[in-house]
């Protein structure tokens, strides 16, 4: 348990590490953008209290914000992704069910299932972010192009470091 | 009260959601200038939307009371503009006298009753001879010739409508001068008939028909419609088709006019006939 936490917690800050050192300073042409931090979310255990849940994602959010200062624009996204993660994994749930105490990860339930999950969340949280930044639908696609080649990016790179992980 | 636990512990999760995302907007909406003006002027524009609904509703339930109050208006505008520009050529007048210049009166009124579908059509108005109405006023829709009074009760007034075969009317082409009599067939609401027009007078399709003020009843120029088609009659006359201005299906607010000085010549031509 505790393991776990501190584990969890290791996750955390060196997701937020490469974020602000690395990804931040990718500009693709000036679309993309790649938001890896939302890992965090994603590899959090199965069957954590959703109250838990929600409440680490809008942590998760504020510290973006607060380092990124745009307050409330991450958070939202974020606690958004949160809520449907649960439901996400209902849907996609293996044939015999989730393993209780295992993390979410590629190394148990394979990379085609992996994939699905991280594309699912990624996407829904790149929309809200995206959308919530322009907030009009006025360039709705331009806006929508954007969050397309976004979530390409992050979920790639979302992709590799959990490879990079596995093989650890 | 226990519903409503359960009702909590069922959505605990949704309802956490939605406090979370309430403060992350309320962050998004105060901390951003960019934001906070986008959402203001949403609401603004919302708002001003709806404030246009309701107002252009309300007008719309108020235009009975408007249309009253321009027709009154209009009454009294008209009796005025007749006190002021019927001056005539006389140098010496008592300045007490305020209808010296006046000759024709106005005033609004309501018909009540109506029908087009006789071959005798009579309408009502809902002022009579407590409101100073009396037989052989004359009664106009808008600019338009409508009727003459024939009878009068307290508080009501029936109109004699120009579709009446009784009906008759003093009526002339506006563009040379040229007079005749106007009455109904009794076929077309929308048509009369003008006869008396001698062959030699030229006129067109589309010319005005006015009213000549001869018969001491309707003021000189009151529109009365167009010519809408004539032909040749036996004697030297045309018989004119007279597309009527006053569209007598829907009439509503009309104005009574009242000569002034209709007793003083008739009553001099009286003495010569």
């Amino acid at each position: 348990m505790i393991n776990s936490i501190l584990r969890l917690g290791l996750i955390f800050i060196l997701l937020f590490l490469l974020q602000f050192l690395l990804f931040n300073n990718i500009q693709f042409s000036g679309y993309v953008n790649p938001y890896i931090y939302i890992m965090f979310i994603l590899l959090l255990p199965v069957e954590i209290p959703s109250w838990l849940l929600l409440a680490l994602s809008f942590a998760t959010g504020l510290v973006m914000d607060l380092f990124s200062g745009t307050p409330g624009m991450h958070t939202s996204a974020t606690v958004l992704a949160g809520f449907v993660r649960p439901y996400v994994l209902r849907v996609i749930s293996p044939r015999d069910g989730y393993e209780p105490g295992v993390d979410p990860s590629m190394m148990i339930y394979g990379f085609k299932w992996f994939l699905i999950y991280a594309s699912i969340i990624v996407f829904i949280h790149h929309l809200a972010l995206f959308y919530l930044e322009v907030f009009r639908f006025a360039d709705f696609f331009s806006t929508m192009l954007r969050v397309i080649l976004s979530s390409l990016f992050s979920i790639l790179f979302i992709l590799l470091l959990e490879y990079i992980r596995k093989g650890k | 009260m226990r519903n409503l636990l359960n009702f909590l512990a069922k959505y605990n999760n949704l309802i956490i959601f939605l406090v979370l995302e309430g403060i992350a907007f309320y962050l998004l909406s105060t901390s951003n200038n960019y934001h906070n003006s986008r959402i203001v002027k949403g609401f603004r524009g919302l708002a001003s939307e709806v404030e246009k609904k309701v107002s252009n509703t309300r007008s719309y339930f108020h235009l009975r009371e408007i249309s009253k109050s321009v027709s009154r208006e209009n009454s009294s505008l008209r009796t005025t503009i007749e006190r002021l520009t019927r001056s005539e050529d006389q140098l010496f007048f008592s300045v007490t006298d305020t209808i010296l210049h006046q000759l024709y009166t106005y005033s609004p009124a309501e018909v009540i009753n109506n029908s087009i579908n006789r071959q005798k059509n009579f309408f009502t108005i809902n002022k009579g001879r407590l409101q100073g109405m009396s037989i052989d006023m004359a009664v106009a829709s808008g600019d338009c010739v409508a009727g003459v009074i024939v009878g009068c009760s307290g508080n009501y007034s029936v109109v004699m409508s120009l579709l009446n075969l009784d009906f008759r009317l003093s009526a002339r082409l506006k563009s040379n001068g040229y007079f005749g009599s106007l009455s109904w067939d009794g076929s077309d609401y929308r048509h009369a008939i003008l006869s008396e027009i001698p062959q030699h007078v030229t006129f067109g399709i589309g010319d005005t028909i006015e009213t000549t003020g001869f018969s001491a009843v309707f003021p000189e120029g009151i529109l009365i419609g167009t010519v809408s088609g004539f032909e040749k009659t036996g004697g030297d006359f045309y018989r004119i088709k007279v597309a009527l201005a006053t569209d007598f299906k829907k009439l509503h607010f009309v104005n009574v006019i009242g000569n002034l000085r209709k007793e003083e010549q008739l009553e001099l031509e009286k003495q010569f006939q």
